[in-house]
């Protein structure tokens, strides 16, 4: 594995790919790897493009490595698509608008799917991420499905974090109230070539004025590329004015912690899910019904007995 | 705790063939059965085409052509793999090619070369054998 490592650094293409799929579905790394991750100190920005299905996500990340690149910029891209519900499948499909980029040495794009990871984010994520910085991508854009309160988790992930909107949706009210825009710091109107567009910035400013956090609302026409040198402008200033040591600092912190948390949740509920189908639960059931125990000595056992099944894991570590 | 890392497809359209319905239709099929499917889209380079499967680290290649170019086209794609030295890569090939080519395509390394009309049970069969006969 750091062969891997030390290739991907010297800029080995399949090194780095093949690195990327070792970190898997969910992102549980091998130790040795971990270590060489744990090396990313945060500064290198992480930009982060979310916004419901069909508001030109991807369109405006083909239009960002455009000028980018005109900036002398390597970029690294991950484009997350949801898993499936009912297969493990996934179409991963930003990449179709990308195409473009995809023999330019300076540029690389990773397709990667959630696996049932509600944060809209998994580890195998933030893992890809940090590879790409360890191969010299800088920055790295990492563009996630959002629609509402569930997929925010690239808040915690990103330094800065651009919501794409797009006309044509009746329900972006609903988006707008569903938390979405709270976690922006720049929201970009897409398509404002549409007369709706006008509408739905008016809406958004409403609902921003609001909040306390400054956000900003950018009118964008990402397949032309109207707005897009404008906002690459404001991301930069806006990356200048926060990179401070402090801001690095802890923002390796909550990426770590999130991890942490992440990783964590994943445990409990696999330990959760195997003690549920255990033995005892019928018996358990049969006690709540007849009023021999109450719901909370159930889920008490049932604590007891999941904590147990991860302690026996960690110390089979 | 062991999670099953789905296998990664790679599907793509090269050459001027504009035609995508059996191929939206195809990877939709694909993700229900459980796989990752990265869609290229149309009119895609051999060279977009390998970039992408190796940046991907794809499992499979399904090249689709409709416009009968795919001698060149497809065995452009083969040369450019073993010159990046990608030899574990299964090779699909679908379109309108006459059965005399398939011998050809096979030479090349295609596994299986699907005509229009093949039903996705059959490809979805032969990708499931080649897979697992390399496990």
């Amino acid at each position: 594995m750091n062969e891997l490592v030390d290739k991907l650094r010297q800029g080995d293409r399949r090194a780095l790919a093949r690195a990327m799929s070792s970190v898997g579905a969910t992102g549980h790394t091998e130790s040795s790897l971990e270590v060489c991750l744990r090396e990313s100190t945060g500064q290198v920005p992480w930009w982060g493009i979310t916004g419901p299905p069909g508001a030109g996500k991807s369109t405006l990340l083909d239009a960002l490595l455009v000028h980018l690149r005109e900036h002398g910029r390597r970029v690294g891209v991950v484009a997350v698509d949801p898993t499936s519900a009912w297969s493990d499948g996934a179409l991963l499909g930003d990449r179709v608008r990308m195409m473009r980029h995809a023999v330019d040495d300076d540029v690389f794009i990773r397709s990667l799917a959630t696996h049932g990871h509600h944060g809209g984010l998994s580890d195998a994520t933030l893992h890809c991420a940090r590879l790409l910085e360890l191969a010299g991508y800088d920055p790295v854009l990492i563009e996630t499905v959002g629609v509402g309160q569930n997929e925010v988790e690239i808040r915690s992930v990103a330094d800065l974090c651009v919501v794409v909107l797009g006309p044509g949706y009746g329900d972006d009210i609903q988006l707008i109230k569903a938390g979405l825009l709270e976690i922006a710091d720049i929201v970009a109107v897409n398509k404002c070539d549409l007369p709706e567009a006008q509408r739905l910035v008016n809406e958004v400013r409403e609902e921003l004025v609001a909040t306390e956090r400054s956000i900003e609302i950018v009118a964008i026409e990402a397949k032309s590329g109207n707005g897009v040198p404008e906002l690459l402008q404001r991301l930069f200033e806006l990356d200048r004015a926060r990179r401070t040591e402090t801001a690095e600092a802890s923002r390796n912190q909550q990426r770590s912690l999130g991890e942490i948390r992440r990783r964590a949740e994943f445990s409990c509920q696999q330990a959760l899910r195997h003690v549920l189908a255990g033995p005892e639960i019928e018996q358990w059931i049969a006690e709540l019904n007849r009023g021999a125990c109450s719901l909370e000595k159930v889920i008490s056992r049932l604590a007891a007995l999941a904590l147990a099944e991860l302690q026996q894991e960690a110390d089979d570590e | 705790m062991n999670a099953h890392t789905p296998k990664r497809i790679l599907i793509g359209k090269v050459g001027l063939d504009g035609h995508d319905r059996g191929a939206k239709f195809l990877i939709r099929a694909l993700r229900d059965a459980g796989y990752e499917v990265i869609y290229t889209g149309i009119r895609r380079t051999p060279e977009q085409i390998v970039r992408t499967a190796i940046d991907e680290d794809v499992d499979v290649i399904g090249l689709s052509l409709l416009s009968g170019a795919h001698n060149e086209l497809f065995a452009r794609v083969a040369e450019l793999l073993k010159e990046e030295g990608v030899e574990d890569v299964v090779l699909l090939a679908g379109g309108t090619i006459p059965e005399k080519d398939i011998p050809h395509l096979a030479a090349l390394g295609f596994r299986h070369v699907f005509t229009p009309g093949a039903p996705i049970s059959e490809i979805l069969r032969a990708l499931q054998q080649e897979l697992s006969s390399r496990e």
